[in-house]
């Protein structure tokens, strides 16, 4: 188990190496200019070169490259360009909605996928098997922010039942919170739910058909005991490989549903500053999310022993 | 472990059952706080220093928690705002000036002769109405507390007006900071303070009124006048999507939204609670800027194609179908302003003329040379203007490359001079208020000063010496007379031509009055809910 | 790389034989209704030019006209041909989805075939595959196209590329399953070079996973396509795909309907079609998903 973790780690840290170079070059090779973003529409270019050397971008790119390895590895994720204000500060600000919406969206779709999963797999071809395949075409192939306008034009605008867009923090009380965050929830849960049924009623059946669930049948097993003590068990690996897969999508997911609902989260801090070319957020932003895709598929795979005593490390 | 595994999957099982069960859920959708004012204006500022940037986020974050020496009323004529009393030598050539009683900073120390003096120098360094005033200038200085001084080496008759230009006033610390690099504290001595720990960068920014603020005793007129802030509070939200804009300006979750999309207004019409309002008649001129440079547009005739070609109501057709909101203009002054005029525009009147247009672009010699017309495909009406001008261009036969990108990559490309296949451009589409065509000595686009000028870098000698005599006018005549013999220079070099005036409106809820319409600048004192 | 396009399940999977094409319908109605849905479709589009009209013309004075006899479905916001759009927008959407999906499987193919069989190459690029898999899509496929503007070559490169890891995994997995199988020793200690029982025995193993995977990812490259142009960097506006036809119509929704009705359909059709080929491969290549019908 520790040689596991350490074996883990170590290839960690070549993965998050890659990506730190591979995110540097990409936004250093892109045109477009901070400098040029922060004077304005109708700057002119003497104020545009000023901004430009002031900011350091005209340092070779090595010495750039060096300066922020140097900066992350002591701490210093950077300053905004834009914002003038440290990106920890602005990163940490933005985390609790996206990571509300993230949280939210996996425990609807996890409940409802699984269980609407299992259902469709008991009775293959039936009702339920029938509605899961009209679902997940809908839900594979709508967008999310179509599905978003529709959700506020009826729940919000014309019901008047929930909030139309905003966040409201936690601390602000569980219940705004809450409903705040009901439509983006099931807006953005919409795929997921569709994406985790299907798997789950394919492991499922996968493992419906073993023979132990034969010899299971044979011994009088109840249709309850079969599905949830013997398949859902041995099930759970692929769709806990998924839940860990897509927790890691969702944070990136999430950009179009908080555009939507204007929620002030990680995925619209991103895409503002990749519009503005504001370097320093974007390489942080990219740099954490993909060392919390590395994390959480890390504690995925521990989850697997508690959840398959046959796999061990 | 011995939490036993199917008691797990059970109780997950129980909970989706348990979430899926309705309750009722009538949310509290309206703030309930009457004198806090919410707002989609132009997003939240991401620069605080209106010195740097031209950004219109910015300036108006500046007139909310910063002051102005002068400010213009709703006439255009600068008024005093922060000076008190103020007078000028018998030569003309030394501007005195008294700050009035009562300002303070809102640190609580008062504000001081030698915060101006600063700010007016950091302000003319790079601003173009300052670096004009500084040509002239011969020193600034402090005399006492509150009392300064501008010594001229010529008369300047436009002093008090370019004061009333976008120069706010920071305490000298911050006014000391090298003008290219950004001002990031948010004191001033404006009717608002900005509230530092309720500000999510990117996301809302709180304005909290600003209690020991002492107001003009004149009643608000434009930017002038007394400041008097009616409410507590103005929140500012970034509500990025115009759709969720106007859905949550419907439901009351904001009581002002200033740009809502020209196709949405039927619907914002529709709504008894919700009113369009133009805040300036004049609203702003959508043009086209040629590079002078380049093939085929070095040419002139190339020029005054465009001229022909452009068809106005067609351009407008697509930035608002409600002829209440739109304007064909042809002055190169605009279309309200002092000096608007008829000189030189008989010959392609207000366009539409392609064949006229493909003429001149075969007198001009165009040889299939690529024309790069530079597309934002982040501003809606920036992309679909250049994608009109791209399928009337196609018509009468030029080669058009539509170079689609952010405007991070528009304002990148346009300032190569280079030829188009080496990564030059040759047309990009942006707007300007009405109001700022009147305004030839500030406004960077309305020089022909060559390399110097803005981008596509017309060169007329011709016109920059009549532009360095509008300063020294005084009498509306004068100027005017001038004004047409600028123009006539102007549309006969074209280096922009004019798509039309889109006045677009702001949408706001029925309870929020006094509202003061300017063009550039949204005030937010003055403004009451009821 | 795309929710939809995890690998679900990596299970060992028996080749295609040129026997199974005429059963296949019988067999497999899947694989015919998704196929037969994706052969109409493409026919529609490649001969789009033949009937569909112009899609590129505007009027900014017919702008969101009604259905009309001129133009069945209306105009847009620009005025132009909303059916002449949907149609040629079939020929970008479904182009974008398969070439995306067929640079995916190439390339995931490639590097999953020799990381499978070389033990050094395969720590050092499956940690590269490691690291772009971690990188969220769609903010990869932003950064990658602020690098030369919207285009319909870079959309196809930015899509891909996220999706590649997925493939590249799946196919090292079939490999790693393969190489042990007693032909290929066979081949290898019958002196074979390594290069061609790669080619002859292990990479027509891993064609059943690749088809069934390229389906999926085809199917998000669509849908990831609709969100880019939403966001403003995908297909660049004047070329019509029903992504960018769907994000900028989305004001009109109450107005003229059309405008996104028709390629969010057309968008859903395509989705499902493709959807159903997927399910069907991969019932057809899993010879144990028989014993479950």
């Amino acid at each position: 188990m520790a040689g596991f973790i350490f074996r883990r780690l170590v290839s960690t840290i070549a993965v998050m190496a890659m990506v730190g170079i591979f995110v540097f070059l990409l936004l250093r090779l892109a045109p477009g200019d901070p400098a040029a973003m922060i004077a304005g529409r109708s700057a002119t270019a003497e104020m545009i070169a000023g901004i430009r050397e002031k900011l350091g971008l005209n340092d070779p790119m090595p010495v750039q490259f060096i300066r922020w390895v140097r900066d992350m590895l002591g701490g210093d994720f950077g300053t905004s360009i834009f914002a003038g204000r440290p990106v920890l500060e602005l990163i940490s600000q933005r985390l609790e909605p996206t990571l509300s919406l993230s949280i939210l969206t996996m425990i609807l779709s996890v409940t409802v996928g699984v269980s609407f999963g299992i259902l469709a797999a008991w009775r293959t071809g039936g009702l339920v098997d029938r509605l899961l395949a009209a679902f997940s075409a809908l839900g594979y192939s709508v967008p999310v922010f179509v599905i978003g306008y529709f959700f506020i034009y009826f729940f919000a605008f014309r019901m008047h039942w929930l909030p139309v867009q905003g966040y409201v923090p936690i601390e602000g009380g569980f219940r705004p919170w809450f409903v705040h965050l009901i439509l983006p929830t099931v807006a953005l849960g919409f795929g997921y739910i569709a994406f985790i049924a299907r798997v789950t009623r394919a492991s499922m059946l996968e493992v419906l058909s073993e023979d132990y669930m034969r010899t299971a049948a044979a011994k009088g097993a109840s249709s309850y005991a079969m599905l949830f003590h013997h398949a859902l068990k041995n099930a759970g690996v692929p769709i806990l490989t998924v839940i860990g897969i897509s927790f890691a999508y969702l944070i990136g997911g999430v950009v179009l549903t908080e555009t939507v609902f204007n929620i002030p989260g990680i995925g619209r801090l991103v895409v503002d500053a990749i519009n503005n070319r504001d370097y320093p957020i974007i390489q942080s932003v990219l740099i954490l999310t993909s060392g919390l895709y590395v994390l959480i598929n890390l504690t995925v795979d521990l989850a697997y022993t508690l959840i398959d005593p046959r796999i061990r490390y | 472990m011995t939490i036993s595994r199917r008691n797990l999957f059970r109780a997950g099982i129980a909970a989706g059952a348990a979430l899926s069960i309705p309750s009722v859920l009538r949310a509290q959708t309206v703030p309930v706080d009457a004198r806090t004012v919410r707002m989609m204006n132009w997003g939240v500022p991401s620069v605080f220093d209106p010195v740097i940037t031209t950004s219109q986020d910015t300036t108006d974050h500046a007139a909310a928690i910063y002051d102005t020496l002068f400010a213009l009323d709703s006439k255009f004529v600068p008024q005093p705002q922060m000076v008190g009393k103020w007078g000028v030598s018998d030569d003309k050539k030394t501007y005195t000036f008294e700050l009035r009683d009562g300002l303070g900073w809102h640190d609580g120390t008062p504000v001081t002769a030698a915060d101006c003096v600063a700010s007016i120098r950091r302000w003319a360094q790079i601003r173009p109405g300052g670096q004009f005033m500084m040509a002239r200038v011969q020193d600034i200085s402090k005399k006492d507390d509150k009392t300064f001084a501008i010594a001229l080496k010529e008369p300047l008759g436009l002093l008090p007006s370019l004061l009333a230009d976008i120069l706010y006033i920071m305490r000298e610390k911050n006014a000391d900071t090298p003008a290219t690099e950004a001002v990031t504290t948010n004191i001033g001595s404006g009717p608002f303070k900005f509230n530092e720990s309720l500000f999510r960068p990117g996301a809302s920014l709180t304005y909290d009124r600003n209690e020991q603020y002492v107001p003009r005793p004149e009643p608000a007129d434009g930017l002038a006048g007394g400041k008097i802030v009616k409410v507590n509070r103005v929140i500012l939200e970034n509500i990025r999507d115009a759709q969720t804009a106007v859905a949550a300006l419907q439901a009351g979750e904001i009581d002002l939204y200033t740009q809502p999309p020209a196709d949405l207004f039927s619907v914002i019409e529709s709504d008894p609670n919700l009113v369009l309002l133009p805040l300036y008649k004049h609203g702003h001129d959508f043009f086209l800027r040629i590079n002078c440079l380049q093939k085929p547009f070095d040419n002139v005739k190339a020029r005054q194609a465009m001229l022909h070609l452009v068809d106005q109501e067609a351009f407008l057709q697509v930035l608002s179908s409600d002829p209440k909101y739109t304007n064909t203009v042809t002055s190169w002054f605009g279309s309200g302003n002092l000096a608007t005029n008829d000189e030189n525009t008989g010959w392609f009147k207000k366009g539409g003329d392609p064949e006229k247009a493909k003429q001149l672009f075969n007198e001009a010699g165009y040889a299939g040379e690529k024309v790069v017309i530079l597309q934002p495909t982040d501003w809606a009406d920036g992309s679909n203007t250049s994608q009109i001008l791209a399928g009337a261009l196609r018509k009468i036969g030029i080669n058009v490359e539509l170079a689609a990108s952010d405007w991070a990559g528009v304002s990148a490309r346009r300032s190569k001079k280079e030829a188009v296949e080496e990564g030059g451009w040759s047309i990009f589409i942006t707007s300007d208020t009405d109001f700022s065509r009147s305004q030839p000595m500030t406004v960077a686009h309305l020089s022909m000063n060559g390399e110097k000028a803005w981008y596509g870098w017309p060169q007329s000698e011709e016109y920059e010496a009549l532009r360095a005599k509008w300063a020294d006018l005084d009498a509306v005549d004068e100027r005017k007379a001038l004004a047409r013999k600028m123009q006539a220079i102007a549309w006969d070099y074209v280096s922009e031509v004019l798509l039309g005036q889109f006045t677009a409106p702001i949408a706001h809820r029925k309870i929020l009055t006094g509202i003061i319409g300017m063009p550039d600048i949204l005030p937010l004192w003055n403004m009451e809910k009821a | 790389m795309n929710l939809l396009s995890t690998p679900v399940e990596a299970v060992p999977m028996r080749q295609l034989r040129l026997s199974d094409v005429p059963r296949l319908g019988r067999r497999h109605p899947l694989v015919l209704v998704g196929g037969g849905l994706l052969a109409v479709l493409s026919i529609l589009a490649i001969a789009a030019p033949l009937y569909a009209g112009d899609a590129v013309n505007m009027d900014p004075f017919k702008r969101l006209q009604p259905p009309s006899a001129e133009m069945w479905f209306g105009s847009d916001n620009l005025g132009r041909d909303v059916f002449a759009r949907t149609i040629f927008g079939a020929r970008i959407s479904l182009m974008v989805g398969l070439l995306s999906a067929a640079c995916a499987a190439l390339a995931g193919a490639l590097i999953g075939v020799i990381a499978g069989y070389s033990r050094s190459f395969d720590n050092v690029v499956m940690r590269v595959m490691d690291g772009l898999m971690s990188i969220p899509t769609i903010l990869l496929a932003i950064a990658l196209i602020s690098l030369t503007g919207p285009g319909i070559g870079i959309l196809i490169v930015a899509i891909a590329i996220p999706e590649t890891p997925a493939v590249a995994r799946l196919v090292r997995s079939v490999v790693l399953g393969v190489r042990e199988r007693p032909y290929v020793e066979a081949a290898l200690c019958g002196g074979a070079r390594l290069p061609k029982v790669l080619w002859r025995h292990i990479l027509p193993s891993t064609i059943p996973a690749l088809m069934v995977q390229g389906a999926t990812v085809c199917a998000s490259a669509i849908l990831t396509e609709a969100g880019l142009s939403f966001l403003g960097v995908g297909v660049p506006p004047e070329i019509p795909s029903w992504g960018n036809m769907i994000a900028s119509s989305r004001l009109y929704l109450a107005i003229a309907p059309l405008t996104i009705f028709a390629p969010g359909i057309c968008l859903a059709v395509t989705v499902l079609a493709v959807n159903l080929l997927g399910d069907g491969l991969r019932d057809m290549f899993d010879p144990r998903s028989k014993r479950r019908r």
